[in-house]
């Protein structure tokens, strides 16, 4: 099938006089991974409970697999799952009791539930635990148990508000290779709130940043540095300060000495690298290397979250 | 109905594993069964027609106490644990949520009740008491009473905590909020609106207005009972 897993539009969200969702556009194409980022208090939450129709938008629309989570509520709920940052487990019951529960819920026979429940807590190695109760375990495990639950009716929509919060390494691990082999599978199609930068930046196909409720930036976590300053590393000869604040003038670009014979350029866009080097050349710099620097996703996170913060 | 059903296995499963909640069951049925058979013992049957009502009276007690503790728990552990969270990203519809939260409270408040008789009978038995324990149930009023206003009592304190619980959101405080529900049934016999009566005919008809309260209170709750307006009492 083709189309959008999700499709905001114009969506806010107030509570009283407070704005935690603002004019957020967005749109997840089906079976991709979608990293929704943003610090505490961002927003992800309450869009994550706006998607699957838990609360009403104050305005905009939106739709999951072309339906109003609203008024078709049941059937967006019937093809997603969600795991929220507050796992929200029955601590009175088993491991086992919880994911039966939860089969049930998902209306699957008891012979294909059972299989389920098994397959699943086999994946995040709760098996021999599965008779315990949920309230001797761990922060990871409920974790663990968690992410069972929610693959548990193979949904077409998997929503996951900070999966890994609360693991150690070797459950980071597991999670995000789990994560990676679900979105390998099939049609699924993945919304992932996360604040592990590296993580999204490895998993997600396209990533959000969201701040104080408002989209800051959206597109592939490769890229996404792209969209902002980027910084190239230079190796010039021949070149002097007044030379250099004149091309800088001229290139639109912030040009600094590094050290030796090596220069550093902000540029805000790609094509401002061709202009510059085309500088340079015309004010008879010898140009030996043009390196463009790797600018990480949490670089760009930092750049637009942490210059939030300081408006 | 499959649904509904789902989701009171859920709630019952939850309840025998409460540890609080069986102490509170225990309690209720056995003070409720055993007391008002010590309190009669002496009386050895001529204590008349409104010693009968107060014998019948605590096994209304037992409802009360069992369903006023029963029905907030039954909301207030979802929210402190999360759960309702969850249950609201399910497909379960908020009324099936909501209603088998109402319906576990009832069979488990009416249960209480019937259990009480039980212990009564048994203790009336050990006791030697001349068979006065059986006074209320072998009079019609007393019987209505018994069978179908502890019932009616029963429904009603189990949409009134379960209410309560989605608005209040301690339990202590959400028990008392639903004491308080039930002793406002007195209101318009001490403001002298209405006029007690021990015939059956009243007793009769009392029981049915109360019972059409309860189920009045009940339709009304699961029409108001909205999902985005459980989030927000969430995130209060």
């Amino acid at each position: 099938m083709d189309g959008n897993a999700i499709e905001c539009q114009g969506v806010e969200r107030r509570f009283g006089t407070r704005v935690a969702v603002d004019q957020l556009d967005l749109t997840v194409p089906r079976g991709s991974v979608f990293g929704f980022l943003g610090p505490n208090g961002a927003g992800k939450t309450t869009t994550v409970r706006m998607l699957v129709g838990m609360l009403r938008p104050s305005a905009g629309t939106i739709r999951v697999f072309g339906h109003d989570p609203l008024s078709e509520g049941e059937w967006v709920r019937r093809h997603s799952a969600v795991m929220l940052d507050n796992v929200g487990l029955y601590e009175r019951l088993s491991a086992w009791q919880n994911l039966l529960f939860a089969a049930r819920v998902a209306q699957l026979t008891a012979s294909e539930g059972q299989r389920r429940i098994e397959e699943a807590l086999r994946r995040v190695d709760l098996w021999d635990r599965r008779f315990d109760r949920v309230s001797g375990f761990s922060k990871g495990m409920r974790q663990k148990l968690g992410l069972a639950r929610a693959l548990l009716a193979d949904p077409e929509l998997l929503i996951l508000d900070e999966p890994t919060a609360g693991l150690d390494p070797s459950n980071i691990v597991m999670v995000r290779e789990l994560l990676v082999s679900l979105a390998e599978e099939s049609e699924r199609s993945i919304f992932l709130c996360t604040h592990l930068l590296a993580e999204a930046q490895r998993i997600c196909d396209r990533v959000a940043i969201i701040q104080r409720g408002r989209l800051l930036a959206v597109g592939d976590p490769n890229r996404l540095g792209g969209q902002g300053l980027a910084t190239v590393r230079l190796t010039l000869t021949g070149m002097h300060p007044d030379t250099a604040a004149r091309i800088a003038l001229a290139a639109h670009v912030e040009l600094s000495r590094a050290e030796g014979h090596d220069w550093r350029a902000a540029v805000s866009e790609h094509d401002d690298i061709e202009h510059l080097v085309a500088a340079l050349v015309n004010a008879g710099v010898g140009v030996r290397a043009v390196v463009p620097e790797q600018v990480s996703l949490e670089d760009e996170y930092m750049r637009l979250v942490g210059g939030e913060e300081h408006v | 109905m499959s649904d509904l059903r789902t989701m009171m296995a859920k709630e019952f499963a939850e309840l025998r594993g409460n540890r609080r909640f069986l102490w509170v069951f225990l309690v209720a049925v056995m003070a409720m069964g055993v007391l008002p058979t010590l309190t009669f013992a002496n009386h050895h049957g001529h204590f008349g027609a409104l010693g009968t009502i107060l014998l019948v009276l605590y096994v209304l007690f037992a409802t009360v106490a069992v369903g006023a503790n029963t029905a907030p728990d039954l909301v207030l552990h979802e929210r402190v644990g999360h759960t309702l969270d969850y249950l609201l990203t399910t497909r379960l519809s908020a009324r099936v949520i909501f209603g088998a939260k109402v319906a576990t409270a009832f069979i488990v408040g009416y249960v209480a009740a019937m259990l009480a008789i039980g212990v009564q009978l048994v203790a009336a038995a050990i006791l030697g008491g001349h068979g006065f324990q059986w006074l209320y149930l072998a009079v019609p009023g007393g019987r209505i009473i018994a069978f179908g206003m502890t019932a009616d009592v029963s429904l009603y304190v189990a949409v009134i905590g379960t209410f309560v619980a989605l608005r209040v959101g301690e339990q202590r405080a959400a028990y008392m909020v639903t004491l308080l529900s039930v002793g406002l049934l007195t209101v318009p016999f001490i403001a002298g609106w209405l006029r007690l009566s021990l015939t059956t005919a009243w007793i009769g008809h009392a029981a049915m207005w109360l019972g059409a309260m309860a189920v009045v209170l009940g339709v009304i709750g699961s029409r108001i009972f909205r999902r985005d307006m459980l989030v927000l009492y969430l995130q209060e």
